[in-house]
């Protein structure tokens, strides 16, 4: 269970990114945020990985309040949320394999225990024949696989994407939408911020709705209307 | 786990020094200079302590005495500076016992015995030799033997020389001393500036798998510690290379340092059988000075680029 209470972030003297938000998304649950750009989308993600702290209010992940969470304590929070970017940020000179086991590697995970993990992940993005490419040899759609499989390296609770279609075509995207949905039915929470109306529309799950940093909506089943 | 952690934090270290293999060479070798100059000073430091520790040891005062002067008397005047506060002894070597041991000491030289045999009296004279507890109160002994009280007594009064002898000892010594502790100094600076800019660039090298260990929850240990490693890897090497320079260099130059420091002297001080005794010494005095150059200059590059 994920809870933010009144939360805002002020990024420097500008107005606020996020204004006293406040929502509770259930364990395992599947959450689309939606909005223009500058909307504050990535903020809230960018919040829930304590990559930025909020100005006020409380945000509780399973009871672990991670407002005043001190420094030493972040990558604990980090091995219990993966995170997924547009521009998949993989190591160019590690094949997918490496890639993923670079981060096992950092949390300190037996070199067994990565290649049966590594493998397990692969075959769950179906990439297991491409487990010794490249990134610069695969295409947009793989990449995001790769990086995904990297984020569900700890087996996190937690899954935030932060607009992974937004460099692939319609297909790719789609490839993507299902796996993440592939993930979701595992049990992993899903946090996905996306643009793509389409997406969101079929997918027939809740959709959160900012405008400002305010949530304007927040809808079961929703679809994507600005 | 912390096992694992440990020995992928080392490969990284050596994985940075490898990725500007250049720039780790080249910091490598301005430490080891630098130790160099520490160890310099340490063995200049060394024979200089055993230089003058000999020099003081044997400097005395050597008192002539008169033809006229009997040995009475000359007990008489032993007995009144053996008394001195400031004397630890004396000794007296009578014209008999000089001639003696000047026999003894060219015995293998038959020109000196014909010489010798050709004057019909000792050319020796009797003479006391005096050492001072502390080398600084040789100067008041000398003054109350050349009162008046004395004056009939002795021809002469020998140690000035000596004194000499020591003070330029001291002198020279502390201008080596002087000019290797700046040198020291430079060094040490340009050790911190050269490391902290290797350091930098091994961060900056590897930014990009910095950037996503942060995102997969790496430890500050696991990303920093490399980079702390790398540093002290170098510091390692340094000193296994300043050793080496050391001890074959006094190995193969000990004999020609001995003789010129310590000619003269009666003294068996080998400079090489001193450094292998004092090894424990050698090698902590060069870890302790690289390791804190190391730690400290890739600490502050890691706080300023590392954040
Ligand atoms: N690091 C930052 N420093 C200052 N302002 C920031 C920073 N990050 C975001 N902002 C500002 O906060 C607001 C919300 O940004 P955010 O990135 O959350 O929007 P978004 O909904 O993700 O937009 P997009 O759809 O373009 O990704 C924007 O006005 C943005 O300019
Ligand atoms: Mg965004």
């Amino acid at each position: 269970m994920i809870t933010f209470t009144k939360v805002s972030k002020k990024y420097a003297d500008l107005s606020p990114a996020l204004q006293e938000v406040t929502i509770k998304i259930p364990t395992g649950d599947f959450v689309s945020i939606v909005g223009q750009s500058g909307a504050g989308k990535s903020t809230m993600l960018k919040l829930l990985s304590a990559e930025e702290k909020p100005t006020q209010g409380n945000i509780v992940i399973d009871g672990w309040d991670i407002t005043k969470i001190k420094n030493w304590q972040v990558p604990y929070l980090r091995r219990q949320i993966g995170v997924v970017f547009q521009d998949f940020k993989l190591l160019p000179k590690r094949t997918a394999f490496e890639n993923i086991a670079f981060a096992m590697e950092v949390g300190g995970a037996q070199p067994k225990e990565i290649r049966t993990s590594v493998s397990q992940i692969l075959k769950l993005v179906n990439l297991t024949d491409k487990a010794h490419t490249y990134p610069n040899e695969m295409s947009g759609g793989e990449r995001q696989r790769v990086s995904i499989a990297r984020a569900l390296a700890y087996k996190p609770q937690i899954l935030l994407a932060d607009e992974p279609t937004g460099n692939l075509d319609a297909l790719n995207s789609w490839d993507i939408v299902q796996l993440l949905m592939k993930i979701n039915r595992l049990g992993t929470t899903v946090l996905l911020a996306t643009h793509n109306d389409d997406i969101v529309n079929a997918l027939k799950k809740r959709v959160i709705t900012l405008n400002q940093g305010k949530i304007i909506s927040d809808q079961q089943a929703g679809t994507y209307k600005l | 786990m912390i096992g694992i952690s440990f020995f992928r934090v080392i490969r990284n270290a050596f994985r940075n020094f490898r990725r500007n293999v250049w720039l780790s060479i080249a910091t490598t070798l301005i430490m080891t200079l630098t130790l160099c100059i520490i160890l310099f000073l340490y063995t200049v430091n060394v024979l200089g302590r055993e230089f003058l520790r000999n020099v003081e040891q044997k400097v005395d005062i050597a008192v002539t005495f008169k033809d006229t002067t009997q040995l009475s008397e000359i007990n008489t005047i032993q007995k009144d500076i053996a008394a001195r506060s400031d004397v630890q002894n004396t000794r007296i070597v009578t014209s008999d016992e000089a001639l003696a041991e000047y026999r003894k000491r060219h015995a293998d030289n038959p020109y000196i015995e014909e010489a010798l045999k050709e004057l019909n009296s000792n050319p020796l004279p009797n003479s006391m030799y005096i050492v001072a507890k502390d080398p600084q109160f040789y100067e008041n002994i000398t003054s109350s033997l050349r009162s008046n009280q004395y004056e009939e007594y002795i021809e002469k009064i020998n140690f000035q020389d000596t004194k000499i002898i020591i003070e330029k000892m001291i002198r020279i010594m502390n201008i080596i001393k002087t000019a290797a502790i700046i040198a020291t100094g430079i060094f040490g600076l340009l050790v911190i500036l050269i490391m902290f800019n290797t350091i930098r660039l091994a961060i900056y090298s590897f930014r990009e798998e910095i950037d996503i260990m942060r995102l997969v929850g790496a430890s500050r240990w696991y990303i920093q510690g490399p980079f702390l490693m790398e540093s002290v890897l170098v510091a390692l090497i340094s000193v296994s290379i300043a050793t080496t320079i050391l001890y074959v260099s006094l190995n193969t130059m000990a004999k020609n340092v001995n003789l010129f420091v310590f000619t003269g002297q009666n003294t068996n001080f080998d400079i090489y059988q001193y450094a292998v005794s004092h090894w424990i010494q050698i090698i902590g005095l060069q870890l302790v000075a690289a390791i804190s150059l190391a730690v400290l200059s890739s600490y502050v590059a890691i706080r300023r680029y590392l954040r």
